[in-house]
């Protein structure tokens, strides 16, 4: 930068000290958010600005994870277990200064269970919530469709203002209320075609210390990564692993882990002939050298401490109470044992290339094209792999309208293997990712998997009534799905943010990022 | 009708049909496209009730329903609201902020090529520095876009977007416009082209050595030539500020144009479509208007001549 330009800016930022009691926070985010009202949200861009602009009724402590809420005093299960009433927190304003109350939470309750609201969002709410009863100004009943053995977990959503859409429950996707929402989180955001703008709002729940923030589309790598230095702006949310050596090298920045609560995976097309047999599933998992994978993807070092991908044996994060530490965690390949399997399974081995009834196997492998920016070329490393292991393999990337529209829709079957990952928030619901697909069941299982086993123990989490149970049949889940393998189970990989030292106490809450932004502080 | 009216009551006809045809291709091409129009607009995975949807955006009885409505809408300055690019956001407001600045730009981007258009006339500007300006010309926008987006990221940082910024960035973005892909050369050449061989005419060099000056003379008969030159390069010059506007993330309408394609938001895309078309009927109205006048100028008898 130029020493007049960096005058300009100084000079700039003494007087905006001089007028201002507080100064302007700029990020970087991955992208714009799609829409600020969390029905309609579809990335984890919009999952962390709609965490600034509004309330979630409940939500884990990123300290102490545990079960907490801004909004609510007290709750009690009602009508058997099957509702919850919430007594809320008297003097909470909407940032346009109307009262917040139990109208509200009703009123989202309505709005999810109105066919007229397009979303998906609500349309998977509709299986947990029966209804919603206005009871006093703070006292509202919240109605389940069965007895959860965790009811206030399934209360994570973030409530609406019932007068902004003037009691109409049917929420449309170009309702203006999606671009510039009225909350009651400790910001208020407007979404412009190049950035979102948040200003505070005091209110009785939230007193942020951070008066401005700015939000911009993230640009080059390169070029985030300059500007950050330049102090440009104070903070980029997901930092490339090519870069993040240079900033962890920089005293004026810090790297923080975020974790996405997402874990890696390989699913496996089990219904192609030749990866029907589990012991073929097995035996590509024993060929993966996750270790290797790491660090030729990621850049993780074998000694490296607290290193950002953990690995996993099952559908969980380690971190989450259902995963189950008695399953092993494969780290090395183990290619004779893989090979016996192979035999086993009748492939055989012609010119050190694998063959099923006669025919060379070759895997076609894909990814969902964005996730090689997190995990740079994960793709052709896998595809190495299985080729040093005896497999032909043919590599393609996967545009995000192709793998929503093809690949969770469960049309995917041109492909054998795909590489992906799954997010979860407050519930860690994989029901609809091994279930068989019937019904409105198993509507993200992308290869169209099918066992009965699985199926029944899906079942008994769906009926457990305590959390005992719950974990126990989601250990056993993990245990049967480890040796199924209708995915190869990679690693939590945690992303990681960079902020300017100038910003403290900016604790980042697992997946959602900003819930407790009220702590955080910003002193230039 | 003479002939002569021919070409520019054509251009007069097609100016009034461009911002109709436009917008009817588009909602063709929709219903064109495999698949239900509001699943493509917002598939399900993004919104469930698609056949809701398609009630609320007039897309569930065909595409003649859904155009007259757009039409009727856009006729009384109402776009809808934005479906997806800008959730919710009336599409008029969003081509109300985009108009001024593609306007803005191309109209920098054409001042520059209208001033060396008239030194390439006036044979000010030297013919040597061709090779110069043909050198230029063989950089494509986008790169120079690229460079100068990278510049104003890296040297304003959180300002990008600032008053200031955005002059800057509206400044950069005419001169790639400009200057690029032979915008600037090819005017140069073209009109020192035209110019010269019209000033080898015998009437233009009986002129001179009447002591007149050669472009009262001159300039007559070649303007329509010039003004479908500039209008061309006009032309060029719109197409060209989609992918300076998008590279510089300029507020304009080919942002929005790329922006509303991206996202699948044909509302948008209609609007900024009908956006150009419109520029581009303004543009043929003005060339007509020069040709007529022109012509009403040439076929005007001298003062004192008696018919």
């Amino acid at each position: 930068m130029p020493p007049t330009r960096r005058m300009q800016i100084a000079l700039a930022g003494a007087i905006a000290t001089l007028v201002s009691t507080g100064a302007t926070l700029a990020f970087y985010e991955e992208s714009l958010p799609t829409s600020m009202n969390p029905l309609y949200a579809q990335s984890m861009v919009d999952n962390r600005v709609h965490e600034l602009v509004l309330d979630r009724l409940y939500y884990h402590s990123p300290i102490t994870n545990e079960l907490t809420s801004n909004v609510t005093n007290q709750w009690a299960l009602a009508e058997g277990g099957k509702a919850v009433r919430l007594t809320l927190k008297k003097g909470i304003r909407w940032h346009d200064g109307k009262s917040f109350g139990a109208k509200d939470v009703c009123y989202t309750v309505k709005a999810m269970l109105d066919e007229g609201t397009t979303s998906p969002i609500a349309q998977k709410q509709r299986a947990v919530f029966a209804g919603c009863e206005v009871e006093k100004d703070l006292v509202a009943l919240v109605r389940f469709t069965k007895i959860f053995h965790n009811p206030r977990e399934r209360l994570g959503f973030q409530v609406l203002p019932e007068h902004i859409f003037e009691g109409d429950t049917a929420i449309p996707p170009d309702h203006p209320f999606n671009t510039r929402p009225v909350g009651s989180g400790p910001m208020k955001g407007s979404m412009g075609r190049r950035g979102v703008a948040f200003e505070q709002v005091d209110n009785a729940h939230h007193e942020a210390d951070i008066d401005k923030m700015i939000l911009q589309e993230a640009q080059d790598p390169l070029v985030q990564v300059r500007t950050l230095q330049n102090n440009g702006v104070q903070g980029i949310i997901a930092v490339p692993p090519p870069y993040r050596p240079e900033v962890a090298a920089s005293d004026e920045l810090a790297l923080k882990s975020y974790d996405l609560r997402s874990w890696w995976f390989v699913a496996v097309n089990s219904t192609k002939p030749y990866l029907k047999d589990a012991r073929v599933r097995q035996a590509l998992n024993m060929l993966i050298n996750r270790n290797e994978l790491r660090q030729l993807s990621i850049g993780v070092k074998p000694d490296e401490q607290n290193p950002p991908c953990e690995f996993i044996s099952g559908p969980f994060v380690q971190s989450s109470p259902y995963y189950n530490r008695a399953v092993e965690i494969s780290g090395n390949s183990d290619r004779a044992a893989a090979f016996k399997l192979l035999g086993a399974a009748g492939l055989k081995q012609v010119g050190g290339r694998w063959q099923y009834r006669g025919q060379p196997i070759s895997l076609r492998i894909g990814i969902k094209a964005p996730l090689e920016i997190e995990a740079p070329d994960l793709l052709s490393q896998i595809g190495n792999q299985l080729s040093a292991g005896g497999f032909d393999r043919q590599e393609f990337k996967i545009s995000v309208d192709e793998w929503n529209t093809k690949v969770l829709t469960g049309q995917a079957d041109d492909f054998d293997l795909l590489v992906g990952k799954w997010s979860f928030g407050l519930v860690e619901d994989v029901n609809p990712l091994f279930h068989s697909r019937t019904g409105d069941k198993g509507n993200l299982n992308i290869f169209n998997y099918s066992s009965k086993g699985v199926d029944g123990l899906l079942g008994e989490f769906n009926t457990a009534r305590t959390d005992t149970q719950a974990q126990d049949a989601y250990h056993a889940l993990h245990e049967m799905l480890a040796s199924e393998l209708p995915y190869l189970f990679l690693w939590k990989l945690d992303t990681k943010s960079a902020w300017r030292t100038e910003v403290r106490s900016n604790t980042i809450t697992p997946y959602y990022y900003w819930t407790v932004f009220d702590a955080w502080k910003y002193e230039p | 009708m003479s002939s002569r009216w021919l070409r520019p009551m054509v251009r007069l006809g097609a100016a009034l049909l461009l911002p109709f045809i436009v917008p009817a291709l588009i909602t063709a091409l929709i219903w064109a496209l495999p698949g239900d129009p509001a699943a493509i607009i917002c598939p399900p995975e993004l919104c469930s009730g698609t056949e809701a949807l398609a009630e609320r955006w007039n897309l569930d009885k065909g595409p003649w329903h859904f155009f007259s409505h757009w039409i009727g809408g856009a006729i009384d300055g109402d776009f809808g609201n934005s479906w997806r690019l800008q959730q919710g956001v009336p599409v008029a407001e969003m081509l109300v902020e985009s108009v001024p600045n593609t306007a803005a730009l191309v109209s920098l981007g054409l001042l520059l090529l209208i001033l060396a258009a008239t030194g390439a006339a006036t044979r000010w500007l030297p013919a040597k520095l061709d090779p110069v300006l043909q050198g230029l010309g063989l950089v494509p926008s986008v790169v120079m876009a690229l460079v100068a987006a990278a510049a104003l990221t890296i040297g304003y940082g959180v300002d990008q977007y600032s008053d200031e910024a955005n002059l800057v960035r509206l400044g950069l973005g005419a001169l790639a416009l400009g200057l690029a892909d032979a915008a600037l050369s090819g005017t140069v050449t073209g009109v020192r082209g035209l110019m010269e061989s019209e000033r080898q005419q015998r009437y233009v060099q009986m002129a001179i050595l009447r002591g007149e000056g050669v472009l009262a003379n001159a300039l007559p008969n070649t303007l329509p030539a010039l003004a479908g030159q500039m209008r061309a390069r006009t032309l060029h010059l719109l197409s060209g500020a989609v992918v300076v506007e998008v590279v510089l993330q300029i507020n304009g309408l080919g942002d929005l144009l790329w922006g509303g394609t991206l996202a699948q938001d044909f509302g948008v895309v209609l609007a900024a479509s009908f956006g150009f078309a419109v520029l581009s009927a303004v543009l043929l109205l003005l060339q007509a208007l020069i040709e007529i006048g022109t012509e009403l100028h040439v076929r005007r008898s001298p003062a004192g001549v008696v018919p």
